[in-house]
């Protein structure tokens, strides 16, 4: 009898293991799915992994960048429960007010190291305070007053001022994507580690993303604010209880969204040095997937996924047909709702029905 | 209302609305020129110039066509929810000229997809259509790059009302293959934007210049709300390539892509059609590419050389710096505003002012000395126009260099 | 400054507080069938007082056609709770679906011959497939239902904004696949036409009746009333039957539904099934009316344009969402462009306010959600539920995780 019972669960093991095995790394094997099979593919027929390289460097640049974004998605979202349709177009106005600010400060791609760091810097905190500030009147005006409105009626309100700043965008710097100064000489290459040419754009980026990101995981977890917020998430009835001001700590959470798209957006500009007034309806969708991608609420989640969403639109842009691009991300996003619905990192987060 | 409902009274002869709305045309009287441009969204800066350049014609004319007093109205085929031109406020567009009695001549549209909406509906009506812009070659003729079908189906009662002023794909893609073959180019790249203009120049261009035995190693439609295309062009350096063509338009991220091909093929020569011939593309001050890249860079226009301008050609220079304070009129203007001009001379000609006359007139339009040279336009409607200016970018301005002559 | 915002919301759930407001008075069911009857008289005679090929009627049968679309998604989101962001997904499948069987699109068919079913004129002599109006829209309706259930597949498990994201992601998969067609080829023809569209597509022919001409819009104006009436038979059959009720509960409560016997995998893909077939007939309608089937017309932008409109009007609100659909298509084909568009002009300033329209119609979006975000006709159900039900539906918050976390 025994033994009997023993291989039984023997026979079950394998298909128990499986599944134990596929929930905990098939997402991750799904991932991988690409560049293993075109890092295999350039082993033999290029004999070197450098164009492989080549696309991961250029998406992880390009993905710090939605990573911001994202950041500022997933925080509104998991505090308010909102899908802020118009945090994209505060991205864009991050990036056009830096760009002008770099014409009313007198940068050129002249300027000296020290003058252009320091310009630089008073760029981000411009950028940073008009992207913030606007976040935060957005809230006042549109959003605050919906509370306890249904919950569509906040997101129209959001595609509404979606509407409103990507026209404020058109009027500002017309309808065509605009070059801007290239501070930064931002597709020189800075060093060649391995066949993989490393730019400048591609270390600012990274350099502006990772203390940035590392700052704010600081402050969710050990500032008061911080707590507060994570209070509120988690429910705003009790943390109101417990002596929450629940409205100054949502305002706080828009405004932190809100400059880290300001930072984003002077990264953007900075990398890409082109600005357009669509741009931002075109991150917030994918910084918006990448939010999902990694677990909607979560901070290391989001940047996660906007990193992963960064080296799927390279790979797919570099091998498969940049026309393609975007659905390739949707397919991918819609096999993770699927299989694993609270995203990488995710946990199930408060559900409103 | 009273006159809605007379309208409504004889609502079933609306089939023949075209040939009585004419007969209220008499000489001498008043008629309307409709354009229907998109003046929202990613085009509006291209549409408004050729709206300046319009106007402008018609100033110069003083509003008169023969014994005609002109009206002109600009309609727009672009709503604010879409922010680009759509089927229905293309057809809304064409229905309101085809049922204005006064209606002449119906500039538009701007992109060959709104046209192939508004031609069936105005070709019923027999009202006299004119484009600036459209390059398709279907629209007109069946020639290869039509599809099945084209262009009769566009024409359901068979009556030809469509002419146009820029020459179709077929022509400006030969142009830049030619030049590309004079420049030294061995291995070409192509990105188009997949507008129908973009899609079918590239098709065109990949055709002319195997012909002339260049090397096509991709042609890739973007996504043109992509934010950069670096990967793509790192595809390009690992294949070598050392001349990149763009087909496509400015508001599809000309600006970028040039910027991202220039970067990783740093000794090729990049080229780019009349579609990125604008200011907002050449002139790094005003968001265009920088000038290290515009210094290899070439556009390829339908417009003469600036010395062999007819005088009303130099004329129109000067009034447009004049009034629109811009030194170089971006082409789209250009073309705006022979059109218009084809339009006056068209009614002038017809000397009844009738629609199916005005057609006729614009058909037998043969030798006519313009800004973009001197053309016909031919039994399909098409100019006979063969020769395009290449021009180089030079402090952000476009600067004659030569005239191709296409090798079709 | 926050102290006295917060105040007068502090009473049963601050954060969620529902706005109190009184409630409308109900009018007596004579007064609401008269109303219903009259309107619906008014919208049927309606074409005869308008010019049959202006500029006003062909807004007003935009506006039936996306009245329609706009009634379908609200079965999705409005009864079944299902936040749908791909909507368009759907008039895409209805408008190619009529591209497909009403158009030259596949010109070499049967050697060049092609296949006529049941039509007439023009369409009866020319290459390609051409079947009656009447059976593409019943073939509309097919592939939509079939379409909307295998997108609903996946979003089974999945509950609330996860449902609007999958959507989402599917509507702009679609969307990539109209844009991307031309590339892909089989059976001697192309999936779609991409940018360049399908052009001309048959006009649409009934029996007993001449082919509809572009020229005199009533008849089009008369089929798309048609439609309406269907649909909202259908729709108020459906919100009191068996499977509306399911709807509704599921949307309640999905957890005490399935566990009173509520089938939630086939309620909700009836849902997602029932709501996408009206977005095929629309989209057939549509694009037999436009004339032409282009991929620029499915972009994500046109799903959050039949949301907006099911939302101003109600959620759930049958005769909300009829007036939302009207209300948003007249603004954005008539009222800025026709309207608001001269007025700058007439007051004598020298601005073209076209570069204003898009700002225009979010500024409305805000403003209007702003004053009345129930909608304009609010479900008396929901209405209700805002008033007094809003805290249970966070009870089950006891056992979640913080929702932002470092």
């Amino acid at each position: 009898m025994a033994s009997a019972s023993l291989t039984g669960a023997r026979a079950a093991a394998p298909a128990r293991v499986v599944r134990a095995f596929l929930d905990k790394y098939g997402l991750i094997c799904l991932l991988l799915v690409m560049p293993v099979a075109f890092g295999i593919h350039d082993l033999r027929t290029e004999g070197d992994l450098s164009r492989l390289g080549n696309n991961l460097l250029d998406g992880l640049s390009n993905g710090s960048i939605w990573a911001l974004v994202a950041i500022g998605y997933t925080l509104v979202y998991g505090i308010v429960e909102l899908i802020n349709f118009a945090h994209g177009d505060v991205f864009m106005i991050g990036s056009f007010t830096a760009a002008g600010f770099f014409g009313t400060i007198g940068l050129t791609a002249a300027t000296g190291v020290p003058g252009l760091i320091a310009g630089l810097l008073l760029t981000l905190l411009v950028a940073m305070l008009a992207s913030g500030s606007l976040n935060l009147m957005i809230e006042r005006v549109a959003y605050r007053p919906l509370r306890g409105a249904p919950r569509l009626a906040p997101l129209v309100a959001a595609v509404g001022f979606s509407f409103i700043l990507q026209n404020v965008g058109l009027l500002w710097r017309g309808g065509s994507q605009q070059g801007i100064v290239d501070l930064i000489n931002s597709q020189k290459e800075l060093v060649m580690i391995a066949g993989v040419s490393v730019t400048h754009g591609d270390t600012l980026a990274i350099a502006v993303t990772i203390p940035l990101v590392l700052a704010m995981t600081l402050f969710i977890s050990r500032t008061r604010l911080g707590k507060a917020m994570r209070a509120t998430a988690q429910d705003p009835d009790a943390a109101r209880l417990m002596g929450i001001n629940v409205d100054t700590t949502i305002s706080a959470t828009f405004l932190i969204g809100g400059m880290l798209a300001g930072a984003a957006g002077l990264t953007y500009a900075l990398y890409q040095t082109t600005v357009w007034y669509f741009q931002g309806f075109t991150a917030g969708l994918i910084a918006f997937t990448a939010a999902v991608m990694g677990g909607i609420g979560n901070i290391r989640g989001a940047v996660l996924g906007g990193l992963i969403i960064g080296v799927i639109q390279q790979i797919s842009d570099n091998r498969i047909g940049s026309q393609w691009t975007p659905a390739i991300v949707f397919a991918f996003l819609v096999l993770i709702m699927v299989f694993k619905p609270s995203g990488l990192l995710g946990e199930e987060t408060r559900e409103a029905g | 209302m009273l006159s809605a409902v007379g309208i409504a009274a004889c609502g079933d002869d609306d089939d023949d609305a075209g040939s009585d709305a004419t007969t209220g045309a008499t000489a001498g009287g008043e008629l309307t020129i409709y354009s229907s441009l998109p003046l929202q969204g990613g085009l509006r800066t291209q549409s408004a110039a050729m709206v300046n350049g319009i106007r402008l014609a018609l100033k110069e004319a003083d509003n008169k066509a023969g014994n005609f007093t002109i009206k002109y109205e600009s309609l727009d085929d672009s709503t604010a929810q879409a922010g680009n031109w759509t089927p229905e406020a293309v057809s809304a567009n064409a229905r309101r000229a085809a049922q204005d009695d006064s209606t002449a001549v119906f500039i538009g549209e701007f992109n060959s997809g709104a046209s192939a909406v508004s031609i069936p509906i105005l070709s019923d009506a027999k009202v006299p259509q004119l484009s600036p812009a459209n390059t398709a070659v279907g629209l007109t003729s069946d020639e290869p790059g039509a599809e099945p079908g084209e262009p009769a189906k566009y024409y359901p009662s068979g009556f030809r009302n469509f002419v146009r002023i820029v020459p179709k794909d077929t022509i400006q893609g030969a142009a830049l293959a030619t030049v590309m073959k004079e420049d030294g180019c061995t291995k070409v790249v192509l990105a188009n934007d997949k507008e129908v203009y973009g899609a079918g120049l590239a098709r065109n261009v990949v055709a002319a210049a195997e012909a002339q035995d260049l090397e096509v190693l991709f042609n890739e439609g973007i996504d043109p709300r992509a934010a950069n295309y670096r990967a793509l062009a790192s595809r390009a350096r690992g294949q070598d390539a050392d001349c990149f063509v763009f087909a496509g338009t400015t508001p599809n991220n000309a600006v970028q892509i040039f910027k991202d091909f220039g970067a990783a093929l740093p000794e090729a020569k990049l080229y780019g059609p009349d579609g990125v011939s604008d200011s907002a593309f050449a002139d790094e001050g005003e968001g265009g590419i920088p000038a290290a890249i515009a210094s290899r860079t070439k556009i390829t226009v339908a417009t003469l050389a600036p010395a062999s301008y007819p005088p009303e050609g130099r004329e129109f220079f000067r009034q447009y710096a004049e009034e629109y304070e811009e030194r170089q009129p971006d082409p789209y203007a250009i073309y705006g505003y022979e059109a218009m001009r084809l339009a006056l001379d068209a009614i002038e000609r017809s000397e009844t002012g009738e629609r199916e006359d005005i057609v006729k007139a614009l058909f037998d339009t043969e030798d006519r000395t313009s800004v973009l040279g001197t053309y016909s336009i031919d039994d399909n409607g098409d100019t006979t126009l063969t020769d395009y200016g290449v021009y180089t970018i030079d402090g952000g301005e476009l600067k004659f260099d030569q005239t191709v002559t296409a090798e079709t | 400054m926050t102290g006295d915002a917060a105040a007068p919301r502090r009473a049963p759930a601050p954060v969620r507080g529902p706005r109190t407001r009184p409630r409308a008075p109900k009018l007596p069911r004579r007064a609401r069938v008269g109303l219903a009857a009259a309107a619906l008289l008014g919208g049927a005679i309606l074409p005869l007082f308008l010019a049959s090929g202006g500029g006003l009627i062909e807004d007003a049968t935009l506006a039936l056609a996306y009245v329609v679309m706009a009634l379908g998604l609200n079965i999705i989101v409005g009864f079944a709770g299902l936040l749908d962001l791909g909507y368009v997904a759907f008039f895409a499948i209805g408008a190619y679906t009529m591209g497909y069987f009403g158009s030259l699109f596949h010109i070499n068919v049967n050697g060049g011959e092609g296949i006529h079913v049941l039509v007439s004129g023009v369409a009866a002599e020319l290459p390609g497939i051409h079947l009656n109006f009447l059976l593409i829209v019943v073939l509309a309706i097919i592939a939509t239902t079939i379409a909307g259930m295998l997108i609903g597949l996946p979003t089974l498990r999945l509950r609330g904004d996860y449902i609007a994201i999958v959507t989402l992601a599917f509507g702009e998969i679609v969307g990539r696949i109209a844009i991307n067609g031309d590339e892909i080829t089989g059976f001697g023809t192309k999936l779609t036409n991409g940018r360049q569209g399908i052009t001309p597509v048959d006009k649409i022919d009934l029996p007993f009746l001449d082919p509809f001409t572009a020229l005199n819009l009533r008849p089009w104006y008369w089929v798309a009333f048609v439609m309406v009436l269907l649909v909202l038979f259908v729709n108020f059959r459906l919100r009191d039957s068996r499977l509306g009720r399911a709807w509704i509960a599921l949307r309640e409560d999905e957890v005490a539904a399935v566990s009173m016997g509520v089938p939630a995998v086939k309620t909700k893909l009836l849902a997602y099934g029932t709501g996408a077939a009206f977005g095929g007939i629309s989209g057939a309608f549509l694009g037999s009316y436009l004339n032409t089937v282009n991929a620029d017309q499915f972009q994500f932008s046109f799903s959050i344009f039949i949301l907006a409109m099911v939302i101003l009007g109600g959620l759930g609100s049958i005769w909300g969402v009829v007036v939302g659909a009207i209300a948003l298509s007249f603004i954005n084909n008539y009222l800025i462009p026709d309207v608001l568009n001269n007025v700058p002009a007439r007051i004598g300033l020298d601005f073209d306010l076209t570069q204003l329209s898009f700002g225009i119609f979010g500024f409305l979006l805000v403003i209007m959600m702003v004053l009345r975000p129930e909608g304009l006709i609010p479900e008396r159900r929901r209405q209700l539920e805002l008033q007094e039900g809003i805290e249970d539906l966070a009870v089950d918050g006891d056992d979640v995780q913080p929702a932002v976390r470092p």
